[in-house]
Parts: structure tokens; C-alpha cells; sequence
């Protein structure tokens, strides 16, 4: 009984360690999320996030064949001038990076003939009450995700882009 | 006896000269009263206590600073468990166990807020996976239904949230389910526990199917497999409840492929490939068929008349017409097996099931006449039958149970 007490305490707070660790040790890198449907962004207490790298194009895929649904991809991610980071490229394993360039894990929703549409975990912003209703009203939002060495990724803060 | 029946009813026994007021303060000094083990006042105050203590909490959660909450989270998580085990120590085993069952919804509601407090959400489920398999462990640990109960519940949870949310059936859940609950039934049967595995074990085929986009008859390869291992559980009972969700979703289905087979736009909805659906029913009908030998039970082989797998038939109308047959066999053999066990309980669901199908028999009759008004009389007449029979029988057991008697 002790070890079955003892291994669920061990369990919630390696997810708390885990958390902050990921942003602790981890690379920062800020996403835009696309407009999304008022309707569709306020769900309770957390808002749903679409992100520009969430769709990407066929055309940034380097593997031998296209992916499957539910397959791993990983995003190789490089920095814009305004400070956000952008897809350069769509890969079946983890490639290498070079100087600001950073990794991001996903898994494939969907492939049709010109887009693959990504789902990275990070779909999901969990609010206090009340905020919701003002990232609502914003058309695009900055996310600021922390990516640790170990490939986890979480928000680390949400903010209103400049219009 | 209950010494509820002892003081309500004894007077009037002494009156009767049935026993004297002697005995009757013998008998009732046979049945103490229960010592309440825990007043009632104090637990009433304590829930009180901790009802304002979780809305204090719960009010204030978003403003509090993140190690007081994970803080809080853990006390409260030991502070159950060790109330629990306190208290079985004691030898309040109710108040105990409903600590325990707190503790572990505690651990799910822990992992999920956590996640929520650092912005942790994978895509796999092995926050949620860790919930199911701790539920199994204090089932295993404590030898409790409430605790198997509870684990039953939420691995349909965590399997409903994995198939709903993140796209992807968790075969790791679904065998675990099987087999740790299945194995605990097993060993500690219980009609209770048989129907909730079993409406569990379903809920999961169902999501399985649905995943999985193939002709929901699959659904049946499954639950009949559920079926067949109550036929292997020794304990009668036990067994019986474990197969009773099977046969509700199989009679449900027939009764849906009587309504609407007709068509066979419907019927072609139902037909997966047929050799490997009839090759996967006939293994698991002879998994059935040898179980109820061993266990002497190939009387109830009448359930099986539910599978036939008449929607491969283009018959349309003939289709609901067999089917509605085969809904007559069915509870026909039910009434007759119940009335043969002299089951009343049997004898009702009996009942209960020849009047559904009648009654399906007579919507159908009343859309297009003439072909079913005749099947409608034979079912009527069948009915009537069974029933003159039933009762003749029931008069010649009773005549022969009382005539025994000196």
C-alpha cells in the first residue's frame, strides 16, 4: 500500500518536474497562431490554439514517401525577422540543427494532395478565468513555447501580437 | 433474520402461541444491535468541514502560487489514503474503502491539474493510463468492489477521452481492462461486478469499432467473446451476469434488424466480409459451446440464436420476417428455460422479452399488412399458448409441492 501511495505521489510530481524542467532547460521560440473562429477559440477554461505551423505545405516534406495519419513528423523551425519562428522543413526523424534553428515533435492529422495538417500537443492553453474572453477578441496571438533537449514541449506564456 | 422483523413482528408471534416471551428475548438476544462504529453527527461535520475547506480551494486555485497547489494536491491525496487505511485498521471498512476510492480520484484529478498547470498536454495518455493502472493495483490490493467498480469506470474514461481527443484506440488499456479486472472476476465472482466488467469491456469494443470505421457487426466478435468466458466462470450467477449486457446489445440488434432489415440499403450497412466474420463468430461459438459442456450448462446454447447472422440475406422482407422468427425462439426459450429452473425473476424477463418482440411484430404489421398479420396471430397464438401452458404447469407444481406436505 505504502509503494502504490508512494508511486502516485512520485508520479504527479514527476509531471510538475517535468514542466519545470521543460522551461527551465529548454529553447524558447515564439509561434503565431492563425485567426481563429471566435466561436470555436473560447472551450471552457482553456482556448484552442491554431498555429501557422500547424497546416504546412506537401512541399516542405523531406521523407521518401508522404506520411500517414498518425505518424511522427518533426518541424524543423528558423527564425523570422519579427522574432517568431516559421517552418523550414517537414522531417520523418529528428533532424540536425544549426545555430537558432530549433526542433518541434508533432503527429500527422491529416495529408491531402497539398497540405499536412499537424497536431504538436500544444493545442491548448489553459486560462485563468475570465482571460479567455480578452485572447478572444484578438485576431492572432504570439506563443511562446519552451522546447526542452528531451524533445517536450509546453507554453510558457501566450501574447497579443501587434495588429 | 433481521431484528428488524424480531421487534416488529415477536409480539404478535407470543400472541399466536407460536413461541413464547421467553424465546422471543432469546432470539432477540441472537441479534445485537449494530453499534454504530462512527456517529453520525461527527461525519456529518467533518464532510462539512471539508465541503468549505474544497470551496475555499477551489475559489481561490487560480490565485495561489503553483507549489502551494501541487502542495495541496499531494496532502490531500495521502491525507485520503492514509484516512483510508486508518480507518480499515480500525475496522470501519465502509468509511475506510470510501477514503480509498477519495484517494484515487484525488490521483486522477492530481495528473490532470498538474498537466493543466504547466501547459502539459501530449499526445499520449500516459498521465491518464497511470490513473487506470493504480485503480487496478488497490483493486488488486484491498479486494474491493468499489475500488474494481471505480477502475472499471474510469478505464472507460481514459479509453473514451484517448479515442475522442487524441485520435488513437489505447490497446494497452483495453487488454489491461481484460485481463486485470477479467482475471479478478475470475478468481472472485460476483453478478455485480460480471455486468459492470462486462458494460465496460463493451463500451470499449464499441469505441474500438467506431475507431476503426468497420461494419459495426464486428462489434459482436467481441462482446461475444465477454459471452463466452461467462460460460466458463463455474459460479452460475456470476457467469449469467456477465453475459447479460452481450445479450442486451445482441437482442437490441435483432430487434433493430427486425424494425428496419427490410431494406437493404440498412442490411448492406451490416455485412462485413463473410468468411472472415463467420470464421471469427464460429471460433468464438465453439470457445461457447465447449465452456457451457464443462460447465453442464448447453441449455442456455438458445442464446446464440440472437448471432445468426441473417443480414447477409437479401431477403428484405423475407430478412424480417427470419428475424422476427428467430426473436420468437428466442425468448420462447427463455420463458421455457426459466419456467423448467422455476426462476420468477427469469420467468418475467421471459415475458418482458415475448412482448417486445410482439410488439415489433405488430409495428411491422401495421406498415405493410397482410404477409405479417398472419405471423402476428401465430405469435399471439403462440403467446396464448405458453401462457395456458405456464400456468397449467405452475398449478401441477404447486398441487405437487403442497401435496408432499403431511
Amino acid at each position: 500500500m505504502r509503494w502504490l501511495v508512494l508511486a502516485q505521489v512520485l508520479f504527479v510530481l514527476g509531471v510538475a518536474v517535468a514542466g519545470y524542467a521543460t522551461a527551465a532547460l529548454g529553447r524558447t521560440v515564439v509561434l503565431r497562431t492563425r485567426p481563429v473562429d471566435p466561436r470555436d477559440l473560447l472551450y471552457g477554461d482553456y482556448v484552442n490554439l491554431r498555429y501557422h505551423v500547424s497546416e504546412l505545405p506537401g512541399s516542405l516534406w523531406r521523407g521518401p514517401a508522404m506520411p500517414r495519419r498518425h505518424d511522427a513528423a518533426y518541424v524543423l523551425l528558423e527564425p523570422q525577422p519579427d522574432g517568431t519562428y516559421e517552418a523550414a522543413g517537414l522531417f520523418p526523424d529528428k533532424p540536425a540543427v544549426t545555430g537558432r534553428q530549433a526542433v518541434l515533435r508533432a503527429s500527422v492529422q491529416d495529408v491531402w494532395r497539398r497540405g499536412i495538417r499537424l497536431r504538436y500537443g500544444l493545442e491548448r492553453y489553459y486560462v485563468p478565468e475570465g482571460m479567455g474572453r480578452k485572447l478572444e477578441q484578438r485576431q492572432s496571438l504570439r506563443v511562446q513555447v519552451s522546447i526542452a533537449p528531451w524533445g517536450q514541449a509546453r507554453i510558457t506564456k501566450v501574447d497579443m501580437s501587434p495588429e | 433474520m433481521s431484528r428488524k422483523l424480531l421487534e416488529t413482528d415477536g409480539q404478535e408471534w407470543v400472541q399466536q402461541g407460536i413461541i413464547t416471551e421467553a424465546q422471543r428475548e432469546q432470539l432477540l438476544a441472537l441479534y445485537p444491535t449494530d453499534t454504530a462504529a462512527i456517529g453520525l453527527l461527527p461525519l456529518l461535520g467533518s464532510l462539512l468541514v471539508g465541503l468549505s475547506a474544497l470551496s475555499v480551494v477551489a475559489a481561490n486555485w487560480q490565485g495561489l502560487p503553483e507549489l502551494v497547489r501541487l502542495g495541496l494536491l499531494l496532502g490531500a491525496l495521502c491525507g485520503a489514503y492514509a484516512g483510508g487505511e486508518y480507518f480499515r485498521r480500525r475496522g470501519n471498512d465502509n468509511l475506510g474503502m470510501g477514503l480509498l476510492a477519495l484517494g484515487l480520484i484525488l490521483f486522477g484529478a492530481s495528473i490532470v491539474l498538474t498537466s493543466q498547470l504547466y501547459q502539459l498536454i501530449g499526445y499520449d495518455l500516459t498521465g491518464l493510463l497511470a490513473w487506470a493502472v493504480a485503480g487496478m493495483g488497490l483493486t488488486w490490493l484491498y479486494r474491493s468492489r468499489l475500488l474494481f467498480l471505480m477502475t472499471a469506470v474510469i478505464s472507460g474514461i481514459v479509453q473514451g477521452y484517448n479515442t475522442g481527443q487524441l485520435g488513437a484506440f489505447s490497446y494497452l488499456t483495453a487488454a489491461g481492462t481484460a485481463l486485470g479486472l477479467g482475471y479478478y472476476w475470475w478468481r472472485r465472482p460476483d453478478a455485480l461486478l460480471g455486468g459492470v466488467l462486462a458494460t465496460g469491456l463493451l463500451w470499449q469494443a464499441a469505441l474500438l469499432i467506431s475507431h476503426l470505421h468497420v461494419k459495426i457487426t464486428w462489434f459482436f466478435i467481441p462482446a461475444m467473446l465477454v459471452y463466452a468466458f461467462g460460460d466458463w466462470q463455474p459460479d452460475r450467477p456470476a457467469g449469467r451476469a456477465l453475459q447479460g449486457p452481450p445479450l442486451v446489445a445482441a437482442f437490441l440488434f435483432t430487434l433493430g434488424l427486425a424494425l428496419f432489415g427490410e431494406s437493404d440499403f440498412y442490411a448492406g450497412q451490416l455485412r462485413a466480409p463473410l468468411l472472415p466474420y463467420l470464421a471469427a463468430l464460429g471460433g468464438v461459438l465453439a470457445l461457447s459451446v465447449v465452456g457451457k459442456q464443462r460447465r453442464g450448462r448447453l441449455g442456455s446454447l438458445t442464446d446464440w440464436l440472437l448471432l445468426l447472422p441473417g443480414f447477409y440475406f437479401t431477403g428484405g422482407l423475407a430478412l424480417a420476417v427470419a428475424t422476427l422468427v428467430v426473436l420468437y425462439a428466442y425468448s420462447g426459450a427463455v420463458l421455457l428455460r426459466a419456467h423448467q429452473e422455476q426462476n420468477q425473476d427469469r420467468v418475467t424477463l421471459g415475458t418482458v422479452l415475448f412482448i417486445l418482440t410482439t410488439a415489433v411484430a405488430y409495428f411491422k404489421l401495421t406498415w405493410g399488412f397482410m404477409d405479417k398479420s398472419v405471423f402476428f396471430l401465430l405469435g399471439g397464438l403462440l403467446l396464448l399458448g405458453l401462457s395456458w401452458w405456464l400456468r397449467r404447469r405452475a398449478a401441477r407444481t404447486f398441487s405437487a409441492s403442497s401435496s408432499t406436505k403431511p
